[in-house]
């Protein structure tokens, strides 16, 4: 578990994991777009993150695809949370949504 | 069935302290998948083009699908569809490909869940929501004898999804 914190305690990586969470499925080439790291900065990254096991990684033909795995994050909730929060903590969030949407 | 148009919508891995004969047994046995699976008895028949179904605790069949690759213990791909009328007509059909790895002293499992054509997160947070609670629970089972219960619901957003879709959902 040290090393799941390890690695989400870089904003770098969280905004690598936003982007995977965005679109799943991102070559290397994809998520180096736009951003404002040197090539070999997200390949440590994703290192990182992969090491954690935040990221996997699967071989489709000849492209390396990378997605967000969220095990560990579960994991780490179902470390904390008790079973009868759960339904209350979802309704949180959901109306949280709901609030900032109208905002916008 | 053209394997090769389907994509991975979404990959988990998990690591199991466990041997990759004991994942498979896991993955593909009743026994083992009514305590991490909420009840559900997964029954497969493992030969290209045998049944693979995953049974609700009330008998019904939820999932039903075949088994489309089988290289125990390291691979294993079924058609996992989801027996709600017209789910199948209206999303294409969904493949499982479960990855069972050596990795020292554990098991790399990774889980795939893949599409023949693009789907929304709408209609993905059902898998989302339910890979992790499963796999979570799998790996407890395997290393403590114990699964987590863990309650599992549809979620809300994948229903309204489908049911947008004209698809008939129970609840």
């Amino acid at each position: 578990m040290d090393e799941v914190f390890r690695a989400l305690a870089d904003a770098s990586r969280r905004s690598l994991l936003d982007r995977l969470h965005a679109k799943g499925g991102q070559t290397l080439n994809e998520l180096c777009e736009g951003l404002a790291m040197t090539r070999q900065a997200v390949t440590k990254h994703l290192a990182i993150l992969e090491e954690a096991n935040l990221v996997s990684t699967i071989r489709h033909g000849r492209e390396k695809l990378h997605f967000l795995n969220p095990v560990p994050i579960h994991q780490i909730g179902e470390r904390w949370i008790k079973k009868f929060e759960r339904a209350k903590l979802v309704a949180l969030s959901e109306l949280k949504r709901r609030l900032e949407e109208d905002d916008a | 069935m053209d394997v090769a148009k389907f994509k991975p919508a979404i990959v988990y891995t998990i690591y199991i302290a466990s041997t990759p004969e004991r994942v498979w047994q896991a993955l593909t046995s009743a026994e083992f998948s009514r305590k991490y699976f909420s009840g559900f008895a997964i029954e497969a028949d493992l030969r290209l083009g045998g049944a693979f179904i995953a049974r609700a605790p009330d008998g019904s069949v939820h999932i039903d699908g075949k088994v489309i690759e089988c290289d125990p213990p390291k691979k294993l791909t079924v058609t996992w569809n989801v027996n709600w009328p017209e789910l199948v007509e209206k999303l294409g059909p969904t493949l499982v490909t479960y990855e069972i790895e050596e990795a020292g002293e554990t098991v790399k499992l990774t889980m795939l869940q893949s599409h023949d054509r693009p789907l929304s997160d709408d209609i993905l947070s059902g898998g989302r929501q339910g890979w992790p609670a499963i796999l979570s629970s799998l790996k407890s089972l395997l290393e403590t004898g114990n699964a987590m219960t863990i309650p599992m619901k549809p979620p809300a957003r994948m229903l309204a999804a489908l049911k947008a879709m004209g698809i008939k959902t129970p609840m």
